[in-house]
């Protein structure tokens, strides 16, 4: 008992010491304010006005900005006469009247307009220390305002967040808006869609090149769903595997040099190495059940795919290098296309539940798994802006299917698809 | 049953040695002990003082002896209070120059602290009206007495002129008064934002949960806690991990900054400036703080929501 | 009275003659195989030109049999149908498969494209291989049941075809099959 008690004293005179008066300590756990508060001030002109290029210049913008989810916009009818004044230097803008506004970021820019030459210059301040984050100047063609606005959107990302935003990027997708499945190139925001096949049969499930201006899919031009190439810009296109049965879900590794795919040549369909020539440098998978939809981790060590080996469709992780499988998914009935983040953080999916799919993601150990999306209609296709910022998937209702874009979160929803038109399976490419 | 129940307690005794019951109490007062220890002032807890996970309602006074009460709570008669305490910060302006030596670790604020100063404070924007606005109004006076000699010459041509410039300069003053007006509006909107602090507790009296004083207000931590926290802003789409900083932050007793300094950065750019930015902001309290104090403050996102 | 009596007798009479004489028909019909005879001779002449003819009619016969037999089986062959996400085939479509590989088997110069189909639901990848694992097991039975694998390929469009595009449970039964193209 004694023994106790003087065991006590010693622990509690310890703690006497080691309380220490200092300065009071408080802990803030999150920022007041989780958008910062920016203004966008309107294009001024330095030649004759063009009213028509500031505001689109400023619609492009503000959406891209808004995507992006960082910001609150100042109302613009709040906006005192710094707003209207042409000075770009931050000399001669007047700060206080922007802080006063409460914006915390600003934006001012100038344009000039010469015949079809377009010249904008931009700057991104920030209001509270005074300080240029970026400044930008554009020359192109008035045709180009749109390529501005997304590339000094990915800028303001740059600045702010330290990385590139992805908004001067393309999405490739599927659509049947000439009546058959042909593929297609448009902006991030679905401006500019473009045709790029003319095959009048089925094209399916395209993959942008990390290296080049190139993309793979799979066609059935020639009777058999074979995978081709398509270089974009000179139109150039072959016929990358021909082998019989499927060649399907084409994905280029991450440094560009081998790609995965499905070939059931052998009777059941497997996934596959391929080299860029078109010949196999390895099988990967070797089981009787259904194995598609190859999706690299970003170190390139890893596949996500889909297979029905343990009965319901599920997703599974194989190491490339020893062949290991190991299943990711275990909720649900029946998940599919995985979509691994550039950033290897998490794996998206669609998951199929009372006959419509929703898109999920989960931590690649398999914990953590959240729903992105809710409501109506069947969304499928996820696939990762280059950032990890944005998921861009396809959604299906009432027989109709549109692109979507959304943040990695599932917030900022929205169709970028022209209204009326029948899309599918995006793929957001690279820095382009 | 109860005689079978008796009958295994004893024979359970039995097995045990004497010394056991004593054995039994001392552990069990050992286990009430440990609670009451850990709950103690002085046990050491690793976690910094958490306990303002209560919001405050930024209008309340400062004060050194807090009554009990709800620090988020609006009085009557504090609601009042804030103007005085708004008189305060007219003569803290004469002090940010001595501010602006002592604060050296960035050179950036620097230049900005003459005139965000007054603005810091967008809740209490009634000091700073006056000057962004004056200045304006104030130009066309002084041109004003040049027309009178301008008449003794008789040049109407001038006159013409001038009438002309008075015009557009009455103009230009509509014109401001229209935005006065607006700003006006804006600042009602952000006092009005101030106080979105409802307290759940209708007609509670100001004070703080754990308040022994006599005082109808908060404590300066408290406060501190809540005015830092509404400057500081920071997107989830920002930055990623758990980057934490720890900064020292002086204030005299007139609720001014005297200095600050990062007892450690968090290694991530984006969200280090972020709090220098808060910081700026939160150079004037807008009140004065009973004593002048050190606040040793954590920044970190442990409560962000949707991370 | 009597005079109706008079009359049903002879009426009797007379029906009992004429069955009497349709009994004795069998014997008449012998007569006329003489008859046959008789107009075989006179056709006669005209048979050596056929004869020499008998041998191409014979092959133009049997030509005409194996395109009719072709004939049925590209009509005739039908599609199979199959549970959601399963290419096991129900009994249903097994006695639809022993049809057809009758039919195949009748027609030997026939070759088929077996196609695989999904309904929507599913992603469009898993689809294709499920499409194709159909398309191989109705061929795998076709094999089974005699007909040379030679004679058979497989594609599968995935959900790429689909028969009926409503999105009710019967188009969804409906689109979940393996169909038969003839390729010659």
């Amino acid at each position: 008992m004694k023994t106790f008690q003087t065991f006590l004293i010693l622990v509690s005179g310890l703690f006497f010491l080691s309380s220490q008066a200092l300065a009071v300590k408080i802990e803030i756990s999150a920022p007041g304010e989780q958008t910062i508060p920016l203004a966008i001030a309107p294009l001024q002109p330095l030649a004759a006005p063009v009213p028509e290029i500031a505001k689109e210049f400023q619609q492009v913008l503000e959406n891209d900005l808004d995507l992006s989810g960082l910001f609150d916009p100042v109302d613009p009818a709040a906006f005192l006469d710094d707003a209207r004044r042409l000075g770009l230097r931050s000399s001669e803008v007047d700060f206080a009247q922007w802080r006063l506004l409460g914006a915390e970021s600003l934006i001012k820019g100038a344009y000039r307009v010469e015949g079809e030459k377009l010249t904008i210059e931009l700057r991104l301040y920030d209001v509270i220390t005074r300080r240029l984050l970026t400044g930008r100047r554009y020359v192109g063609k008035l045709k180009d305002v749109r390529r501005i606005a997304h590339g000094f959107a990915d800028q303001v990302l740059l600045s702010t967040t330290g990385e590139l935003g992805p908004f001067s990027s393309k999405i490739a997708f599927i659509s049947k808006r000439s009546g058959r499945k042909e593929l297609y190139l448009m902006d991030v925001d679905g401006h500019n869609p473009q045709r790029l096949t003319n095959h009048q049969s089925i094209v399916l499930n395209p993959d942008f090149s990390p290296t080049r201006k190139e993309l793979i899919f799979t066609s059935y031009d020639k009777g058999n769903p074979d995978l081709y190439r398509k270089e974009i810009y000179t139109g150039r296109e072959s016929r990358l595997s021909m082998k019989e049965g499927l060649n399907i879900g084409g994905r280029y590794s991450p440094d560009g040099r081998e790609l995965a795919l499905t070939l059931s040549k052998d009777g059941n369909s497997e996934l596959y190495l391929l080299g860029t020539d078109g010949t196999i440098h390895k099988r990967l998978t070797n089981h009787y059940g259904i194995d598609v939809d190859p999706s690299w981790s970003p170190d390139g060590h890893k596949i996500a795919f889909v297979s029905d080996r343990r009965g319901n469709p599920n997703v599974f992780i194989i190491d490339v290098h020893n062949e290991e499988v190991r299943r990711l998914t275990f909720e649900g009935k029946y998940n599919a296309t995985p979509a691994w983040s550039p950033k290897g953080d998490r794996i998206a999916f669609a998951r199929l539940e009372n006959n419509r799919f929703d898109i999920y993601t989960i931590r690649p150990d398999g914990s953590d798994e959240r729903r992105l999306t809710f409501g109506a209609g069947s969304k499928e296709h996820p696939r990762w802006s280059s950032d990890g910022r944005f998921l861009v998937y396809s959604l299906e209702e009432q027989g109709k299917k549109s692109v979507h874009v959304m943040r990695a979160d599932g917030t900022g929803n929205r169709k970028i698809s022209t209204p009326g038109s029948d899309d599918s399976h995006p793929a957001w490419s690279g820095r382009w | 049953m109860e005689m079978s129940r008796k009958q295994r307690w004893q024979q359970l005794q039995s097995v045990f040695e004497p010394g056991f019951r004593q054995m039994l109490l001392v552990s069990l007062l050992l286990h009430i002990l440990l609670p009451i220890l850990y709950f103690s002032p002085w046990f050491p807890k690793r976690e910094p003082a958490k306990p303002p996970v209560y919001r405050v309602n930024l209008v309340n006074k400062i004060v050194k002896n807090p009554q009990a009460g709800r620090p988020e709570a609006v009085s009557k008669q504090t609601q009042p209070a804030p103007e005085p305490a708004k008189a305060e910060p007219k003569p803290v302006p004469p002090e940010p120059k001595p501010e602006a030596i002592p604060i050296p670790p960035k050179p950036k604020p620097e230049p900005p602290k003459p005139k965000p100063q007054p603005k810091p404070e967008p809740k209490k924007p009634e000091p700073k009206k006056p000057e962004p606005k004056k200045p304006e109004p104030k130009k066309p006076e002084p041109k004003k007495p040049e027309p009178k000699p301008a008449v003794s010459k008789a040049q109407e041509n001038a006159l013409q002129k001038r009438l002309e410039q008075l015009r557009a300069r009455a103009e230009q003053q509509k014109a401001e008064a229209e935005r006065k007006a607006r700003l006006d509006a804006l600042r009602a909107a952000a006092a009005a934002e101030s106080q979105r602090v409802a307290s759940p507790v209708k007609g509670a009296p100001v004070g703080m949960l754990d308040g022994k004083g006599d005082e109808a207000g908060v404590s300066a931590t408290a406060f501190v806690r809540e005015f830092i926290q509404q400057q500081w802003v920071l997107s989830q789409h920002q930055v990623s991990g758990n980057p934490e900083a720890e900064v020292l932050l002086v204030y005299n007793s007139q609720g001014t900054l005297q200095h600050y300094r990062f007892l450690k950065k968090s290694g991530n750019s984006i969200f280090d400036d972020s709090l220098i930015k808060a910081i700026n902001k939160a150079k004037q309290l807008n009140q004065p703080l009973p004593s002048a104090e050190e606040f040793h403050i954590v920044f970190n996102l442990k409560e962000m929501l949707d991370r | 009275m009597q005079k109706s009596m008079k009359c049903l007798v002879l009426m009797f009479l007379l029906l009992s003659l004429m069955i009497s004489g349709c009994a004795k028909k069998p014997v008449a019909t012998d007569e006329p195989l003489v008859e046959v005879e008789e107009t075989t001779v006179v056709v006669d002449p005209e048979q050596p030109m056929a004869v020499v003819e008998e041998p191409i009619d014979e092959a133009a016969l049997a030509r005409e049999a194996a395109e009719a037999a072709e004939q049925r089986a590209k009509s005739g062959l039908e599609r199979i149908h199959f549970e959601f996400d399963q290419y096991v085939l129900t009994d249903g479509a097994k006695q639809t498969l022993a049809d057809n590989a009758a039919l195949l088997k009748a027609a030997p110069n026939v070759e088929v494209q077996i196609e695989g189909h999904c309904d929507e639901r599913g992603s469009d990848e898993y689809n294709l291989a499920l499409g194709e694992k159909r398309a191989l097991a109705t061929k795998n039975y076709l094999v089974s049941l005699g007909v040379p694998a030679s004679r058979m390929s497989t594609i599968s469009y995935g959900e790429e075809l689909p028969l009926d595009f409503a999105q009710t449970e019967e188009a969804w039964a409906k689109n979940r099959r393996a169909e038969f193209k003839i390729r010659r």
